[in-house]
């Protein structure tokens, strides 16, 4: 069993591996940074440390929608980089039987542009597993 | 905590140490060397490099890297020999000296990698085992009577040498002129004469002849002649008597004891509790600590923004602020000296820093076969050792190109009237703004602007331009155009590193012929700078104070708003923004570009002041809204490539607790004027 960290973005559901993530926090803006690509809301302030900000609706895909109090960022941790990942909602923790995840349905895998790496089914719920490294544009890294 | 990583932390601070002892070594090296070209002794340099190898030794058995302690002795077992030849060391021992101390080097880096250091380099100690210290030096006497001492040359010591070695003699006498003298036509010209027929002159020296009360009674010569003549001889040349001819006195004899024996310590080369510490009242501190502190301090400056936000806010309805406005004011004053005393503790010399610089164009030169000396005129400036580091990468491209490509070899040097001795002078003055200009200039050949302009098919009318296609990625590769041209290699990383990372700038200016100098501006410190806010298309960026000459009203000037279209802006490089208009400032034109839309966030029609910086050393103003105020600011370097975006040197907190973007204008400047040509 591996504790995670669900999160909704649109009508899915997500996850990513507790071990992961450093901070929730609450989201009121971000500072726009000028030329980076659209999916990065911008850079954000945490504990004095300046995180930038993936926009998960812009990087899947999804129209923006206005700021709700529910919007939470993610903080996660990926190798030496620390990124936020600004979500709908994030309210609950899961531990998920490592067995539970499959390898992603052809549809769901094209759909997500790979950035879902595996699929589980919790409590007759579907949750995403996210690849971070691709979500934070692994391919930008020089 | 586990024996493990007690262990790990042993092996950091080895590191450290170890690695200063290694340039200690080199330094004290090329000091040697330095002085046996001159024909000078340096015991002192002797001593410090068996010392320093000395204490590398010991702390290589303590953590056990076998290979570092056996190079270690070797050499140490070399320098005894050379200390008891009143510390010189011929240039083959220099040479395989040299040799054994970058295998300590890299055996060092090895094991601060984590990575099972090399093993004992066999042929490299027989080598050592095998070199004589003082085999081809030049004999030095350590002393040519007290009287000369002071007053010889090192040449004027090589000159007397073998007189001192007993194979010819040299004698001192004085040469008195007087009426009488002169009636008979002697003169101090007519004895130099004389005195050179039967000998060598090695130096004449005048001096003031006084009575017993002080007062000046006339002038004699002191000579000072090798010669084999008889001293009568030598007496009559001189017109003055053989008592007169006193012979220097030859060097006094070996001190008993000081056998062949290489197992035997030379007397003063023991180690010895007392003996002085190297460094005096220093701590060594790892960077990232003085880095934390830093943070800590920038917390404390960002909550004194929030104080002063309250402040004013209890200002604005009324209440009395004063007593408690003094105490911030006060407050503000004592967080400018903490970060003033923070600053001072990451300076470091720049001397040290390029150290590393000599012996690059020593191994360069080497394996170039040319001539070259490096001049280092660093005076007593100091940087931050972030700024260094950063830097130094850059000092040691520049310096090599310099000597790979710039520095013609010594016989097309000698063809064109050119001393065959390149010099490469690198020289840093603090200059205002708390910048450090750098210059880096050598003699050589300098850079052909039309062979650059045939190869990059473009026509380049100015250094600037130079500068510009050979700092293009990618633009030079080594067969081609170095050869023939140069420079060229790394252009783009060096003028990266000065711009990009360092916020500096870099120019160029080269002589066909006579040779090239690069001008490199730097920041003292790239932790807190003092920064002007500003807005634009309702976002507030900062600028580095630095960065702008000149703060001027859109109206006054006679301008009215720039009114650009937003250039279409996909995902990448910030390639925006034409000229809007030329604007004329002191009689001189200058391009006037809307910021809002070289950032494509507004169309710059509500732009009332403009900020004047430079590209290339040439103004550009750039449109914005409305200045806000000046700040001291902690900046962050944001490198994450999601948010590394040209044109932004990074965030910084104005107290607000969101990050405001610090934009480097000139980098914009030149962006906008690359998206503008393409």
């Amino acid at each position: 069993m591996t504790l995670h960290v669900t999160f909704r973005v649109g009508n899915a559901r997500y996850v990513v591996p507790a071990a992961e993530v450093l901070h929730l926090e609450s989201y009121e803006t971000a500072t726009h940074v000028p030329g980076a690509p659209a999916y990065v809301a911008g850079l954000v302030q945490v504990r004095g440390r300046l995180v930038p900000v993936v926009d998960l609706r812009i990087r899947f895909g999804l129209p923006a929608i206005e700021h709700t109090i529910d919007r939470r960022v993610v903080v996660v941790q990926a190798g030496t980089r620390v990124a936020g990942l600004l979500v709908d909602s994030a309210r609950e923790v899961l531990q998920i039987d490592d067995a539970a995840f499959e390898h992603p349905p052809e549809l769901v895998e094209r759909q997500t542009a790979g950035f879902v790496k595996a699929v589980a089914t919790v409590a007759k719920r579907l949750f995403l597993l996210i690849d971070i490294p691709r979500v934070l544009g692994e391919e930008l890294r020089p | 905590m586990s024996e493990r990583v007690d262990l790990r932390e042993f092996v950091g601070a080895f590191v450290v140490e170890a690695e200063e002892l290694v340039a200690a070594a080199n330094a004290s090296l090329l000091d040697i060397e330095a002085g046996s070209a001159a024909g000078t002794a340096k015991p002192k340099a002797v001593r410090d490099l068996f010392r320093a190898l000395h204490t590398i030794k010991g702390l290589a058995s303590m953590i056990g890297v076998e290979p570092i302690v056996e190079i270690a002795h070797a050499l140490e077992t070399l320098l005894r020999t050379a200390d008891r030849a009143g510390g010189q060391l011929g240039r083959a021992a220099i040479d395989v000296s040299l040799q054994g101390v970058l295998a300590i080097a890299e055996r060092v880096r090895a094991v601060a990698e984590n990575r099972a250091p090399a093993s004992v380099p066999e042929r490299l100690i027989e080598a050592i085992a095998a070199t004589e210290a003082n085999a081809d030096t030049v004999t030095v006497t350590p002393s040519a009577g007290s009287v000369w001492d002071a007053r010889l040359s090192a040449s004027e010591r090589q000159q007397l040498a073998p007189a001192l070695r007993g194979t010819t003699s040299a004698w001192t006498l004085a040469f008195l002129p007087s009426d009488h003298n002169a009636s008979r036509g002697v003169t101090i010209a007519t004895v130099r004469a004389r005195l050179a027929e039967l000998g060598e002159i090695v130096k004449v020296v005048p001096r003031t002849l006084r009575d017993a009360a002080g007062a000046q009674t006339g002038l004699a010569f002191d000579i000072l002649v090798v010669s084999t003549a008889p001293i009568e001889a030598l007496a009559e040349a001189a017109a003055t008597t053989p008592a007169e001819v006193v012979a220097l006195a030859p060097p006094p004899a070996e001190p008993a004891g000081a056998g062949p024996a290489v197992e035997l310590a030379g007397p003063g080369l023991e180690v010895t509790e007392d003996a002085a510490p190297i460094g005096r009242a220093v701590v060594r501190v790892e960077l990232s600590r003085l880095d934390e502190l830093q943070d800590q301090l920038s917390l404390l400056i960002v909550s004194r923004f929030r104080i002063e936000r309250e402040l004013a806010a209890h200002a604005a309805l009324g209440h009395d602020v004063r007593r408690l406005r003094e105490v911030v004011e006060l407050q503000a004053r004592q967080l400018r000296d903490l970060r003033r005393a923070l600053l001072k503790a990451r300076m470091v010399r720049v001397a040290e820093v390029f150290e590393p610089l000599t012996l690059l164009v020593r191994s360069v030169a080497r394996s170039s076969h040319k001539d070259v000396r490096l001049e280092l005129d660093t005076r007593d400036t100091e940087l931050d050792k972030a700024v260094a580091d950063r830097l130094l990468p850059a000092m040691v491209h520049l310096v090599r190109n310099a000597v790979d490509h710039a520095i013609e070899p010594p016989s097309d040097r000698a063809a064109a009237g050119k001393p065959t001795t390149g010099t490469i002078r690198v020289s840093c003055t603090q200059i205002a703004g708390n910048q450090l200009e750098l210059t880096i200039e050598d003699d050589g050949r300098g850079i052909d602007r039309a062979e650059i302009a045939r190869r990059a098919r473009r026509s380049i009318e100015s250094d600037d331009a130079l500068l510009d296609v050979l700092a293009t990625p990618g633009f030079s590769t080594r067969d081609t155009v170095t050869r023939t041209s140069g420079r060229g290699i790394g252009m783009d990383i060096v003028r990266r590193i000065a711009v990009r990372d360092l916020g500096g700038d870099l120019a160029l200016t080269t002589r066909p012929g006579l040779g090239t100098r690069f001008t490199m501006r730097v920041p003292l410190t790239i932790a807190i700078i003092d920064v002007f806010s500003f807005e634009c298309g309702n976002q507030t960026f900062v600028v580095p104070v630095a960065a702008i000459d000149e703060i001027f009203e859109l109206t006054d000037a006679g301008v009215t708003p720039p009114r650009a279209t937003p250039a279409g802006r996909a995902a990448g490089p910030a390639v925006a923004g034409p000229i809007v208009s030329l604007l004329e400032r002191r009689g001189a034109a200058m391009p006037l570009l809307s910021l809002g839309a070289v950032l494509a966030i507004d169309d710059g029609t509500r732009a009332r002041k403009a900020l004047v910086t430079r590209r290339n050393g040439e103004p550009v103003a750039f449109a914005v809204d409305r200045m806000l105020g000046r700040y001291e600011v902690v900046v962050r370097s944001i490198d994450d490539p999601l948010v590394d975006v040209p044109g932004i040197a990074g965030a910084t907190d104005l107290g607000d607790g969101r990050p405001t973007l610090v934009l480097d204008l000139g980098e914009l400047a030149m962006l906008s004027r690359a998206g503008a040509a393409s």
